[in-house]
């Protein structure tokens, strides 16, 4: 296999041909927001946070462009910025007020990005109140909110890749559009086998541990 | 314009420490961090490890099946049976009773009949009872049953125990019950009873064969790997007579009369044979026995064998040449093979198959037989098993046990042992008049359980060492409460003989003790000191009698263990494919198999043929699932699957009430309606008490492996309210 050799910011990176350029990042130490990816799974770049600059007319996702000879990455200019800003924007606009992974286990991504880029007014109506998404509770094991999914498809992937239970698919169109279970039905009347993989690689609220609802989890050392 | 104000706090904060562990259910061997909430001792949350054998990933039972563990029900205190609760018998009602729900041993019948006592008198008592026995009686009258749930520590202190202080080899566990007839035919044919490779290996397979194996409900994690490999190119043939849900993945699906692998396989041989799909350099330089079994396989056509298997013909070819044909192939199975009255055959079969196609010691090539128990290797690895030693040396070979009266400094028995099945009768008849069960069940998980009750009730003396009040306690003089295996420390090898470490998660309950303590002191009660300060100077012991283990310790196996045999832990993740230029026992030995049918066929009165096993959310028998609530809520109840035609035929509707009888017992069961299960066949899942699969079961056994036939009884279905 052919190397090929780039620049991340500014630093000289060689690759096997064909890594993409969020895995080289990752390697040479630089960190690209993502959402929707995770390095067990096959990238689909759909939430486009790792958007970089590579000199093209648009914004590249880094998590699914393959790196070039000789390409010039830049990570964190004021575009790439701006960009991952505004599209953060729009995803917080109907985001819940409670995410459930937030308050249960602390490691809601959406949020944790929404703090690291100083986000705290959203220049948008809130669209939670305006049409709610709804929520669904028919799992023994996992809550459902699918006003904090942000399709973002990992559980997808999750459900069909990881684990070949093929339960988990998107349904509806525009802003309908929703994960859904077999043929959209409630997830705990499903076939479901509640193996908990959808709720593991989810990064929102949308997809939580039931047991830990309403309940914070504080490490002992921090108590 | 919408402001983030930030999550509002919950309503309650728990204080948790998290701990990287193992999932305590199946031979997968999943790594797990557990969440504990360190106020209320009991775990939360849990999230999968990158482990060697799951990537990270879980199923229900790893990910949700942790409760059972702070279940209100855990014994906390030594309990004597009273004396007004003589003469021994089950004090809990077997049938479900009307307004009563099933599920576990009814407390509120089973207590009053107990004492609360201290754990010197606990302790005392039962050394002193056994010493009178063992002092009266011989040792040969005393008899232990280990778990292959336990640690390898545990099973190794178990067995020196019944060894070296009982004076017997009477100590077995349910790897009699799951894999002892693949156990037999790979010793018998390689010297060497473990996986040649690793699950995730069948990743660089063309072909995989999974026979007798349901890997989607049993090794759920496994099967998520096999369907990867499937999803990328390797061709699955399932084989089964009830179609496991793995079938969806399949390249060629075989759906075979029960008790009829020896004809299929032998076909399949026949096949390879007749068209020289052979690896012909494999079978000179590395086998023995070849001329004999292409003799055995000669008359064994595939359409001969369609009409004993029902398998068509023209897929036994299919088969046979994707097998043939394959650069590398795997072999896949487990208790549909195992659990039958010719075990031992239809995996010797299986062994002919994988050598004379040369599918062995290369990368995507192997033997697997799946491994139930989370630590059924390791169990019987550490010598939970009456013929052997730790590392299966013979107990009849005098120089080896010199060695261990060395080891151990007392005299032992040259006398193998008796096995499960064979204890358990000998209870019956009065020869084994003590017994020390360790996290065992025999009342649920043994067959015929009529004459299981026989068995306990008869016994003298007997001590049930559990963390709950199970079936076979009811009939204990003495019932020590034990730790589970989130409170416990020790080593487990799992399915793809990787030894890793599972770490104490929760605190002890109450005054319950932990399990290798607990055979310490029943040891040195009975006159044999036996101290350690750790775990950890167990396992060293036990590796140092155990070649395998012997360069592997606690701090060696850190926190993602190895495989065995792993030279230097050091550099080293261990061997994933062993045997690539030998064989423990030099050649591979092909051992011929005829076709026999099973002894207990169908008749006119019993006309259908039940198969038990096990579902998704449950284990065994139980004990630990069904006091878990998210397990138990998704499937409370235990149902028989019948097929839609024999349904029809008998006027059964899906969800109705059934009786289900066979020689030995009748019981009554919810129908599953469907045509997963082939017609003239039902499958009754073993787990529930209240419908009692091995009250139905035939106890016969396999000649070599000494296994019952748990996959194949003659029954009758009939409407309840009929029968009524
Ligand atoms: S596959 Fe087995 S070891 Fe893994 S989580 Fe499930 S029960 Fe536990």
């Amino acid at each position: 296999m052919t190397d090929v050799t780039l620049r991340i910011d500014g630093m000289s990176v060689t690759v096997p041909a064909g890594t993409t350029i969020w895995d080289a990042a990752r390697d040479a130490g630089i960190d690209i927001p993502v959402l929707c990816h995770d390095p067990r799974m096959a990238p689909v770049g759909v939430c486009r946070l790792c958007a970089v600059d590579v000199g093209g007319r648009t914004l590249a996702a880094a998590c699914v462009r393959a790196c070039e000879e000789g390409m010039e990455v830049r990570t964190s200019t004021e575009q790439v910025q701006q960009d991952r800003r505004t599209l953060l924007d729009l995803l917080l606009s109907d985001y819940p007020d409670v995410s459930r992974r937030e308050r249960s286990t602390g490691d809601d991504a959406l949020l944790a990005q929404a703090r690291k880029h100083g986000i705290s007014n959203i220049p948008y109506p809130d669209g939670s109140r305006a049409s709610p998404r709804g929520e669904d509770h028919s799992s023994q094991v996992i809550t459902v909110d699918h006003q904090a999914c942000i399709l973002c498809d990992r559980c997808i992937r999750g459900c069909n890749e990881l684990q070949h239970n093929d339960v988990l698919t998107r349904s509806g169109k525009g802003y309908r559009t929703r994960i859904a279970f077999d043929l959209d039905t409630p997830m705990g009347e499903s076939t479901c086998v509640a193996c908990g993989e959808c709720a593991a690689v989810c990064p929102t609220g949308a997809l939580t541990n039931r047991a830990l609802d309403g309940i914070a989890l504080v490490s002992e050392e921090e108590t | 314009m919408k402001q983030l104000t930030g999550t509002p706090p919950a309503e309650s904060t728990v204080p948790t420490r998290r701990v990287d562990t193992l999932c305590p259910y199946c031979g997968v061997g999943c790594a797990v961090t557990y969440i504990a909430d360190t106020q209320r001792n009991r775990i939360i949350h849990a999230e999968g490890r990158n482990g060697a054998a799951n990537a990270g990933r879980l199923c229900v039972k790893g990910r949700y099946g942790h409760d059972y563990a702070s279940h209100r029900q855990r014994l906390t205190r030594p309990l004597i049976r009273r004396d007004d609760a003589y003469p021994k018998g089950a004090l809990s009602p077997m049938e479900e009773r009307p307004g009563k729900p099933g599920g576990p041993v009814e407390e509120s019948a089973v207590l009053p009949h107990f004492r609360e006592a201290s754990w010197d008198e606990a302790l005392d008592l039962v050394a002193d009872r056994l010493l009178a026995i063992r002092e009266r009686d011989g040792g040969d009258a005393l008899a232990g049953f280990g778990s292959a749930k336990g640690s390898n520590e545990e099973a190794y202190l178990f067995q020196k125990l019944v060894r070296a202080v009982f004076g017997t080899n009477n100590v077995d566990h349910c790897t009699r019950l799951c894999h002892a007839s693949s156990v037999a035919a790979l010793l018998e044919g390689l010297g060497s009873a473990a996986v040649t490779n690793v699950v995730r290996d069948v990743a660089r397979a063309d072909v995989a064969l999974l026979t007798g194996c349901n890997p989607t409900d049993n090794h759920p994690v496994a099967a998520t790997f096999i369907k990867d490999a499937a999803v990328n190119g390797t061709e699955l043939i399932v084989v089964n007579s009830r179609r496991p849900r793995i079938a969806d993945y399949a390249s060629l699906y075989l759906p075979i009369q029960p008790g009829t692998d020896v004809a299929l396989y032998n076909a399949m041989l026949h096949v390879l044979i007749r068209d020289d799909l052979l690896d012909h350099d494999f079978i000179r330089e590395r086998t023995e026995g070849f001329g004999e079994l292409a003799e055995t396989v000669k008359p064994c056509t595939p359409v001969s064998a369609e009409r004993i298997c029902g398998v068509p013909a023209g897929d036994i070819e299919r088969a046979a040449r994707m097998l043939g044909g394959a650069r590398a192939a795997m072999f896949f199975w487990g208790m549909g093979i195992s659990q039958h009255t010719r075990g031992t055959d239809n995996a010797r079969c299986l062994i002919s198959l994988a050598m004379v196609t040369g599918n062995v010691g290369r990368p995507g090539t192997g033997l697997h037989p799946l491994r139930g128990q989370n630590n059924v290797q390791g169990a019987s690895d550490a010598g939970l098993i009456p013929m052997v030693y730790p590392d299966y040396q013979a107990v009849d070979d005098a120089a080896i046990r010199k060695r261990f009266e060395e080891l151990w400094g007392r005299p032992l028995s040259p006398r193998p042992g008796l096995t499960v099945t064979e204890i358990v009768g000998a209870a019956r008849t009065g020869q084994i008049k003590g017994m020390y069960i360790l996290g065992e069940n025999p009342f649920i998980s043994d067959p015929d359980v009529n004459k299981v009750r026989e068995g306990l009730s008869s016994l003298e003396f007997l001590v049930v060492q559990d963390i709950f009040l199970t079936e076979t306690a009811e009939f204990a003089d003495v019932i020590l409460p034990a730790s589970s295996f989130m409170e416990k420390t020790g080593t487990y090898t799992n399915t793809d003989r990787r030894v890793q470490l599972g770490r104490q998660v929760l605190e002890l309950p109450g005054e319950a003790r932990q399990d290798w303590e607990l055979i310490c002191e029943i040891a040195s009660r009975m006159g044999y000191p036996m101290h350690y300060d750790s775990v950890a100077e167990v396992f060293a012991e036990f590796a140092a009698t155990t070649d395998a283990y012997a360069s592997l310790s606690h701090a060696a196996l850190g926190e993602w263990g190895r495989w065995y045999p792993c030279s230097d832990p050091e550099t080293s993740e261990g061997e994933p494919i062993v045997f690539d230029d030998g064989f423990p026992r030099g050649r591979a030995r092909l051992v011929p198999a005829r076709f026999e049918p099973a002894e207990e066929q169908p008749d006119r009165e019993y006309p259908l043929i039940l198969g038990t096993g096990r579902v998704l959310e449950h284990w065994h028998t139980g004990t630990m699932t069904r006091r878990s609530r998210v397990l138990d809520t998704l499937a409370p109840e235990a149902e028989v699957e019948l097929h839609e035609q024999d349904a029809e035929r008998l006027g059964i509707a899906d969800g109705q009430q059934v009786r289900v009888s066979s020689r030995r017992g009748t019981i009554v069961i919810r129908a599953r309606v469907g045509t997963d299960v082939l017609p003239g066949t039902v499958f009754i899942p073993m787990h529930f008490k209240e419908a009692c699969a091995n009250l139905l079961t035939n106890p016969s056994v396999d000649p070599w492996g000494k296994i019952p036939g748990f996959k194949f009884c003659a029954v009758r279905v009939e409407s309840a309210q009929a029968a009524a």
